[in-house]
Parts: C-alpha cells; sequence; structure tokens
C-alpha cells in the first residue's frame, strides 16, 4: 500500500492517494539519483503523476498493470525527454 | 423515493417554482417591482441551496445560472424584459422537468447535464462581460449538437484540430478506426479538460475523473506550465491537461464529467485530421495513371468507380509503402454515404503525388491550441464565505466518496478533512457524530454510513458557526460589511416563521372519518332517548340524555366544521397557474389578452379545489382560441385590442360559484346549431326547436367541436363534455351564457365541501332510501285523480307544467305495495336537466351524512350513490337518480 522509500529505490505499490504526494516529492528532491519502481502500482493520483513528471527520476520501473502504464508512461516518458539533464538533482 | 430529504424538497421546490414563476411574469408587467424580484430571487436562491444536497447538479448549476442572472436585475445591473422573462421561465420548467424526473426515478435523466450546461451557458450570455472564461469556447456547440453529423464537416469553429501529441498516442490502427467512424457519421470527440489548480483539495483526482469517459480512444496528459525547479514544486497544485479522444456520444461524455463540465471542452474531430500516413516511399507510372483516372471518377462524383479503382490498386500495391496507406485511408473515406470531397480529393492527389497536403478547407494545422488556463482563483476567494467554502468542502467529500466508493485509505483522508471543516466552525456535536458515522463505515467496508451522516451535516443546519470565530478575525468582519448595505437596502427583516404545518392529507382524511363516525353514532343518542322515555318509562333519564345529545352534537358539528376548514383551500391554488398559461397562449396565438383575478380568497373543499383544476383549463382555453379574437379583429369591431378574460370566484350560500369571463367574440347560436347538425349531434328537427341558449348548451355534448381546425390548444372535440361530467360528478352545475360580438361568461358552481352530504331520507317498498338535497326541487302530495295517463306513463301537472312519474319501488325492481291513501307522495327531482316526479311511499326527515361508496364487490351495482349510517345502526342505500333514470 502506497510509498515504500528503500534508500535511492522509491517503491510505489497498490492504489497511490493524494496523501503521498509530498512523501514522495520529498524522497525525490534528496540529492542523487532516484529510482521509481511503479511495478506494484495499480492505481494512482493525479498528484503522484505530476510530482513524477516534475521530477523526473533517473529509472523509472513502469507499472506492470498494462492499463495503467499505457495511461501513465507515456507523459512520464515526454516529461523525461523535455529535459534529461534532470534539473531536481542539483539540489 | 427512499430519501426522506428528497421527499421534503420535491413540493418544496415545486411551490418555490411557482412562486418564482408568477413573482417573473410581475416582472414583466412591472420591472421595478422590488418586492417581486426579491421574492423571485429569494425562491431560486432556496431551490439552489436545497437541491445542492442531492445528486441533482445539472439542477443546481442551471438554478445558479439563473439565481446570478436575478442577482444582477436585483442589483439593477440589467434590465429584465420579455425575453428574459421567457428564458427565465424555460429553465424554471426546465428545473420543473427535472424535479418530476427526481420524485419519479429519484435521478436525474441521462441528458440533464448538457441541458443544464446549454441552458446555464445562455443564461450568463445575458449576464455579458461576467462570463465564465470556461464557458467562453463551448456555445458554438449547441447548434452543432442538433445537426445531424453526415460526412458533411461540421463548421469549422464546431471542431477541434487534433494535437499531434494525442494523434501520436493513437495506434495506426486505432487512427484508421477512429477516421472509419468519423467518415461514417459518428462524431469522434475531443475532450480537454483542464482542471483547476486548486481541484486536489475538494477531492477531485482529474486522472481518475477524466479516465470516466466511456470509449476513450487515446488520452494525452500534459503539463500546463512547464515543470519549474523541483524544490518550488507544490505537489497539491494540479498542474496538468489532459486532451481525450473518445468515440462515446456528447451526452454520455457529459454525464461521466458531469462534476467537471465548466472545465471540459468538448469537441468534435474532423476526420481529416485523423490521416497519418506512414510508409515507405515509392514511384512508378501506376500512381500516375490512378491519380488521372481517380481525379476524373472524382469530378464526375462517380464514387462507385472510384472505389472500385481503389481496391483494385490496393490489391497489387506492397502494404508497407506509403502510398499504399494513403490509398487505404482513401477507402474508408469512401465508404461513408457522401463522402467529403475536399478530403477524398487530398488523398487522391496524396496516392498520386507521395505527399500528403493539408485539405484545402482546413486551417493549416495549427499547434495546439491553448485550453483555458485555469484560473488560480481559489486561494484569495476563500476568505469570502467560510460558511460557504465549508459547505463546498463538504459537498465535495461527499461526492468523491460516492463517486470512488469504499477504499480505506480515501476514507481516512476524508475523514480528517470532514473532521477539521467541523472543528474549525466550531461544531463538536457534529464532529462527534462523523466520526461514529466513519467508524460504522470502517466496520462495514461501505461508504453508506459515512454518505448519509454527511448528508445530514449538510442538510441539518445551514453551516452556521455557533461560537465566535477567533480564526480569520479580519475575514469575517470584512464579508459582513460587503453583505450588510445590500441586505439593508433590498431585504426585509428576517422571514417570520411560517405558522403553518405541513400534513400528510391522509391524516386528515382519517379525522375526518372519526369525525363522520362521532357524528353517526352521536345521532344514536335521539334514539337511546326514546327507548328510556317508551321502554324504561324513564321521562327524567330521556331528557338528561336530551341535555347531553345537545351538548354532543354542538361539539361534534364545531369540530366537524373545524376540520373541513383544514381541508379548505383557497381557489388561488388553481388560479395562480393561469397568469402563466394565458401569457404562454396569447403569445403563441399572436392575441394580446389581459387577465384579471377575482375572489382568489374563495376557499372549498380540497378535492373540489383539485377537481376543478382540469374544467378551468379546458374553459379558459377554449375562451384563448375561439372566443377571444386577434387585435387586428378586435379593433374592426370596435373594440379595444387587448381581450380581457376575467376568473371570478365567490362564495354562494353552500357552493363555490367561478365565473368565466371573456369579452370576445361571443357564442353564434346560428353556427353551433349548424355544426351540431353536421357533425350528427343532433338532427335537423330538433335543432330547429331549441331556443338560442339551448343551441348554445350544445357544446357540452360529447363529440362537438366548432373549431374549424385543430389547433394544440383545444377543438379535439373533447374538452366542454369533460368539463361538464367532471363538474357533474362533483355534484356541481355549468352554465354558459353568451351575448354574439360582446363575450361569454362561464359558470360553475360547485358545493363547498364534499364531505357532509345532506340527504332526505324517503320510504318506498318498505325500506328507506337516501335522496341527495341537492337533486330534489320540491315535496308534494298529489291527490290519485290528478295523476293522468299519457299512453302508458303516468304524469301529473304541477303549476301548468306536465311532470312524469315515475314509481321509485319500480326503479328499484321492487314489489309495490299498495298503501291505498288518496294521495301520492312525490317527490319532484332534477335529474340531467329535467323535472321528474318519483313516486314513494312517504317521505322522512333530511340529514347530514357522510357518504361511503360502494367498495368491493359492490362497486358494479349502478344506481346507489352510496351508503351511510343511521342513528339506530341501520345501513341507508343512498340513490343516484342520475343512473337509476
Amino acid at each position: 500500500m502506497g510509498i515504500r522509500i528503500a534508500r535511492k529505490t522509491v517503491h510505489l505499490e497498490g492504489h497511490c492517494t493524494v496523501e503521498e504526494a509530498l512523501p514522495l516529492l520529498e524522497a525525490l528532491r534528496k540529492p542523487g539519483a532516484h529510482k521509481v519502481v511503479l511495478t506494484k502500482c495499480q492505481g494512482l493520483h493525479a498528484a503522484i503523476l505530476q510530482v513524477l513528471a516534475a521530477a523526473r527520476p533517473a529509472a523509472l520501473a513502469p507499472p506492470a498493470d498494462p492499463a495503467l502504464a499505457g495511461l501513465v508512461m507515456p507523459f512520464l516518458e515526454a516529461s523525461r525527454q523535455v529535459a534529461p539533464e534532470a534539473p531536481g538533482a542539483a539540489a | 423515493m427512499t430519501n426522506p430529504l428528497l421527499a421534503r424538497f420535491i413540493p418544496e421546490a415545486r411551490e418555490l417554482l411557482q412562486v418564482s414563476a408568477s413573482g417573473l411574469l410581475k416582472l414583466e408587467r412591472n420591472p421595478t417591482d422590488e418586492t417581486a424580484i426579491n421574492e423571485v430571487f429569494r425562491a431560486v436562491h432556496t431551490i439552489k441551496g436545497s437541491s445542492g444536497l442531492f445528486d441533482a447538479l445539472a439542477l443546481t448549476r442551471l438554478v445558479h445560472a439563473a439565481e446570478d442572472l436575478l442577482g444582477e436585475v436585483r442589483s439593477d445591473a440589467l434590465q429584465i424584459d420579455s425575453s428574459l422573462v421567457d428564458m427565465l421561465l424555460d429553465s424554471l420548467d426546465q428545473v420543473g422537468q427535472w424535479i418530476d424526473e427526481l420524485e419519479r426515478r429519484s435521478a436525474l435523466p441521462a441528458d440533464a447535464d448538457g441541458v443544464a450546461h446549454r441552458m446555464a451557458t445562455q443564461l450568463r450570455q445575458r449576464l455579458g462581460a461576467q462570463d465564465d472564461a470556461p464557458d467562453g469556447g463551448e456555445p458554438a456547440d449547441g447548434p452543432h449538437e442538433a445537426a445531424p453529423l453526415g460526412a458533411d464537416p461540421a463548421p469549422i469553429e464546431d471542431v477541434a484540430t487534433l494535437p499531434p501529441a494525442l494523434l501520436a498516442r493513437l495506434p495506426a490502427a486505432a487512427c484508421l478506426d477512429a477516421f472509419r467512424r468519423a467518415c461514417g457519421g459518428q462524431a469522434v470527440h475531443l475532450v480537454r479538460y483542464a482542471p483547476e489548480a486548486g481541484c486536489f483539495f475538494n477531492g477531485t483526482d482529474p486522472l481518475q475523473a477524466i479516465q470516466q469517459v466511456p470509449e476513450a480512444l487515446a488520452l494525452d496528459i500534459a503539463a500546463a506550465e512547464p515543470w519549474g525547479p523541483l524544490e518550488d514544486l507544490d505537489p497539491y497544485q494540479c498542474n496538468l491537461h489532459f486532451s481525450l479522444l473518445t468515440a462515446a456520444p456528447r451526452p454520455e461524455i457529459e454525464q461521466a464529467m458531469r462534476y467537471e463540465l465548466d472545465q471540459i471542452t468538448i469537441a468534435s474531430v474532423r476526420p481529416r485530421d485523423f490521416v497519418r500516413i506512414t510508409g515507405e516511399a515509392s514511384d512508378g507510372p501506376i500512381w500516375e495513371d490512378f491519380r488521372e483516372a481517380a481525379s476524373a471518377f472524382l469530378a464526375a462524383g462517380r464514387h462507385d468507380e472510384l472505389r472500385q479503382a481503389v481496391s483494385a490498386l490496393r490489391s497489387v500495391a506492397g502494404p508497407t509503402l506509403w502510398r499504399r496507406q494513403a490509398l487505404d485511408w482513401l477507402e474508408v473515406a469512401l465508404l461513408a454515404a457522401e463522402p467529403d470531397p475536399g478530403l477524398v480529393a487530398a488523398l487522391v492527389a496524396a496516392a498520386g503525388s507521395g505527399r500528403f497536403d493539408p485539405v484545402p478547407a482546413a486551417p493549416a494545422p495549427a499547434a495546439p491550441a491553448p485550453a483555458p488556463a485555469p484560473a488560480p482563483q481559489s486561494a484569495p476567494q476563500a476568505a469570502d464565505s467560510r460558511q460557504e467554502l465549508a459547505r463546498s468542502v463538504l459537498a465535495s467529500q461527499h461526492r468523491a466518496l460516492e463517486q470512488a466508493g469504499y477504499d480505506a485509505d480515501r476514507l481516512a483522508s476524508v475523514g480528517t478533512v470532514v473532521g477539521n471543516v467541523l472543528l474549525s466552525l466550531g461544531r463538536d456535536a457534529d464532529r462527534t457524530a462523523i466520526q461514529a458515522a466513519f467508524e460504522a463505515a470502517r466496520e462495514a467496508r461501505s461508504v453508506a454510513p459515512v454518505l448519509s451522516a454527511l448528508s445530514a451535516v449538510l442538510d441539518g443546519t445551514p453551516l452556521h458557526r455557533t461560537e465566535a470565530a477567533p480564526a480569520l478575525p479580519a475575514a469575517l468582519p470584512q464579508a459582513f460589511e460587503e453583505a450588510a448595505p445590500v441586505a439593508g437596502a433590498k431585504e426585509p427583516e428576517g422571514r417570520i416563521a411560517a405558522k403553518s404545518l405541513k400534513v400528510d392529507q391522509a391524516k386528515i382524511d382519517l379525522l375526518m372519518n372519526l369525525i363522520g363516525e362521532l357524528v353517526v353514532s352521536k345521532n344514536a343518542l335521539p334514539f337511546l332517548a326514546k327507548r328510556a322515555e317508551e321502554t324504561y318509562a324513564s321521562r327524567e333519564m330521556s331528557r338528561e340524555i336530551k341535555e347531553q345529545y345537545a351538548v354532543i352534537d354542538r361539539l361534534a358539528q364545531e369540530m366537524q366544521g373545524a376540520i373541513m376548514q383544514v381541508r379548505m383551500l383557497p381557489v388561488s391554488e388553481i388560479f395562480d397557474r393561469f397568469p402563466r398559461l394565458v401569457r404562454d397562449l396569447a403569445r403563441k396565438l399572436g392575441k394580446r389578452i389581459d387577465l384579471a383575478l377575482e375572489g382568489e380568497d374563495t376557499a372549498a373543499d380540497k378535492t373540489i379545489i383539485e377537481a376543478l383544476g382540469d374544467p378551468l383549463l379546458h374553459i379558459v382555453r377554449n375562451s384563448l382560441d375561439h372566443g377571444l379574437e386577434s387585435p387586428d379583429e378586435r379593433r374592426a369591431a370596435g373594440k379595444s385590442a387587448t381581450a380581457r378574460i376575467l376568473l371570478k370566484a365567490r362564495q354562494e350560500a353552500d357552493s363555490v360559484v367561478i365565473e368565466v369571463q371573456d369579452n370576445g367574440r361571443g357564442i353564434d347560436p346560428v353556427r353551433i346549431r349548424a355544426a351540431a347538425i353536421a357533425k350528427g349531434v343532433i338532427g335537423q328537427e330538433e335543432a330547429d326547436r331549441l331556443s338560442d341558449q339551448e343551441a348554445i348548451n350544445l357544446i357540452y355534448r360529447p363529440g362537438f367541436s366548432t373549431a374549424a381546425e385543430i389547433s394544440d390548444l383545444s377543438g379535439r372535440g373533447v374538452g366542454m363534455d369533460v368539463v361538464l361530467t367532471t363538474v357533474e360528478k362533483l355534484g356541481g352545475q355549468v352554465s354558459v351564457s353568451s351575448r354574439l360580438g360582446e363575450g361569454t361568461t362561464t359558470r360553475l358552481a360547485l358545493p363547498l365541501s364534499m364531505a357532509v352530504t345532506r340527504i332526505m331520507i324517503v320510504e318506498a317498498a318498505g325500506s328507506l332510501y337516501g335522496v341527495p338535497m341537492d337533486m330534489i326541487v320540491e315535496t308534494v302530495r298529489v291527490p290519485r285523480e290528478r295523476i293522468r295517463m299519457i299512453k302508458k306513463a303516468e304524469t301529473f301537472v304541477l303549476r301548468e307544467t306536465i311532470i312524469p312519474l315515475l314509481r321509485l319501488s319500480r326503479l328499484l325492481h321492487l314489489p309495490d305495495q299498495p298503501r291505498g291513501e288518496a294521495d301520492a307522495a312525490v317527490l319532484v327531482c332534477h335529474v340531467n336537466g329535467r323535472r321528474v316526479g318519483l313516486i314513494i311511499d312517504n317521505f322522512r326527515e333530511g340529514m347530514d351524512v357522510i357518504l361511503k361508496p360502494l367498495e368491493g364487490v359492490l362497486t358494479g351495482i349502478g344506481g346507489y350513490a352510496g351508503t351511510t349510517l343511521l342513528g339506530d345502526g341501520r345501513v341507508l342505500l343512498v340513490l343516484d337518480l342520475r343512473e337509476l333514470l
């Protein structure tokens, strides 16, 4: 359920609600290259989605659920391509 | 209907709609009438407020728009005129229909959101500059919706340019499929959704919302503003835009996005925008030949041959070639019943040249039009009204739960939000209640307890602060200051709580029945007194019983009177709908009509009032349609151009009399006679014998209608005879008087109350029967020798009129009991417009009774109006002479 942070890897699992946007953002604000694993994610709130899009984590494992992947991955991939040098990592 | 709140809301809303409609009519006549505008505004405001509690967002939106408009009128920023009144009345009618729908199905019809949106947009257009920004892009959608979607492209402003990113999301096959649908006339819609920045706070998940749209083909998500540095990112400000391509029809989209309608735009996509050709370049004379042949077919409009040429070439060209793919598109485009010539020509050219040029009619595919920017406004407005805010937060939590169903996480977060809101308002009791509801919800794994608790809190009391506000000290006084001058200038001091009570009619009926029983039991006391005197020889006892009886009798009568008063309604109940009706019909018919009402306070029993509605409607419509002339005709006849209808009610003895007077052309007895003969209602001879008044009465015969053509108002040949039967069923009378060229007066006379019927008890064939007093003209004793036989019929002469005689015992198929008296007791009655004498055995006393209709297996027995109980417990049958004769 929700967010699980293991060092530089953030696991988003189950249904991620709006409350998890802030912890996720805080995790991704920490310096370094982050990996976000969505494999076990079954649904996410738009707030989570926009944090992921804005933070452009270095690596992103797509959700296993193909419907969800089809929904969010094009957007997240596109966001990462806009600026491959993630500026968020500077902080 | 399971929801008790809804059950209360529906009658209240109807009443308020009626108030607003009559207020609007007053305003139309006198635009400066401040009382009227305040009344209308208050009514509409109340509907808006209460409707927010139910799943009737569309209704609330529409009423809200009307309220905004009225607010402008109220503050003199907007002048009210007939077209505005029309619009508002139409909106109220729509709301009325929705209320009916809510009553029937507890839900609004599927198209309600769209209808509300369009009507609200229209209303808001009258507001001019204050038009909501997101609505701006949409008014053009109205006509588009109505137009059948052929292959003919809709007007350009109606269609959307597809953002390239969205098109790229669409797999090639789906793209071709969408193209096929669009060419085939099924609209493919582009939904642009720009959620407001603060939407996360009211429980909206835009991602989830957009996924509710059915038949989605492709979804593109984009950042509204480029992402800034991560440190500055506010995760709770929504910065996403959505574009969705869907094959769903517009109403379904509107239904799915009904909470977000002001943040979305829906537009149909032109087929040509789907065209996307990829593949290897190729060349060869075959393409050039095709282009020439195809262009020729196209120019000649020979689509079938063009289709053949396309399929022939498709079968030989390699499927990976660019030009072959162009042919695929072309083939689909040609499938349409009426292919779009521009599109087909462009595709033919593409197949020929290996390059797809934009279709000439289409504007160059511009960059995706920026969707309306979300208004970053939620924060500054927050201080405006805490209560509004609190209410809206609670309402949004309610609907978020309703949308999402049970989800423990979400439930917990909603619980926190609701708790905090109530805490900040100082409503601790409610907070405890809500928390209990959340506990219950967690145990039951269902959101139902929370939903109902939230509804209750939303409804309970308007979200008042019960304690002084320590927080927001600056904001509140400011809000009050803003409100104060308006209230002082326009609003009369707080309304006095209504002292009336709403009671279910069944309860009153029960009281009525009980008092009826009491009257009957009371009638047993004189019998008892008689027995005390005769059987037990106690004169003293008898006298005391009679004294007690007098007291009980008086009390019972007063009680009966009081209960009957409760059932009395003023005729304004039915009169009130006429101003609107007359106004609308007059506008439709191009007549000018002034409606006057008199004696609206006259009261009569609820059953009478309610049953009167339809007959009165028929009469007034008839007057409008046939009786009143057009302004030109009236001027030619030397009358004022504006016709007049007067509805007048008054009480006359035991009946209420309602008159409908018009000063129209009057009824022409000659025409009536001619029409009656033509329609076979009467024969020529009978027609000649009729007096003018009798001829006029012919309009009440079934199957009679003089209107040359049937209009939708009246003249279907039903109507006036319905009036007569309805009124007579209620024990009333109808009469018409008319002067040619001067007008017609229709007079309805009805008993004040149906509850108590006065009857006369008569003896026939050894039994007692009741005869309703209103049918009896007089009672006479006729000496045997004055009864004459005309052929086989007995008659007698009463004041120089021959009156036919009938024997009641024979009518009832009972054996005659010759009594050998010198005179016969004759009851002269007025039945079906004629006098008839009934020979009975003896007259007995008159009596007030409560008639019980024949029920169960007795229902079918004709000739009896019902039964009642006599004082000694016997059942008395009351005759229905109309049926009997």
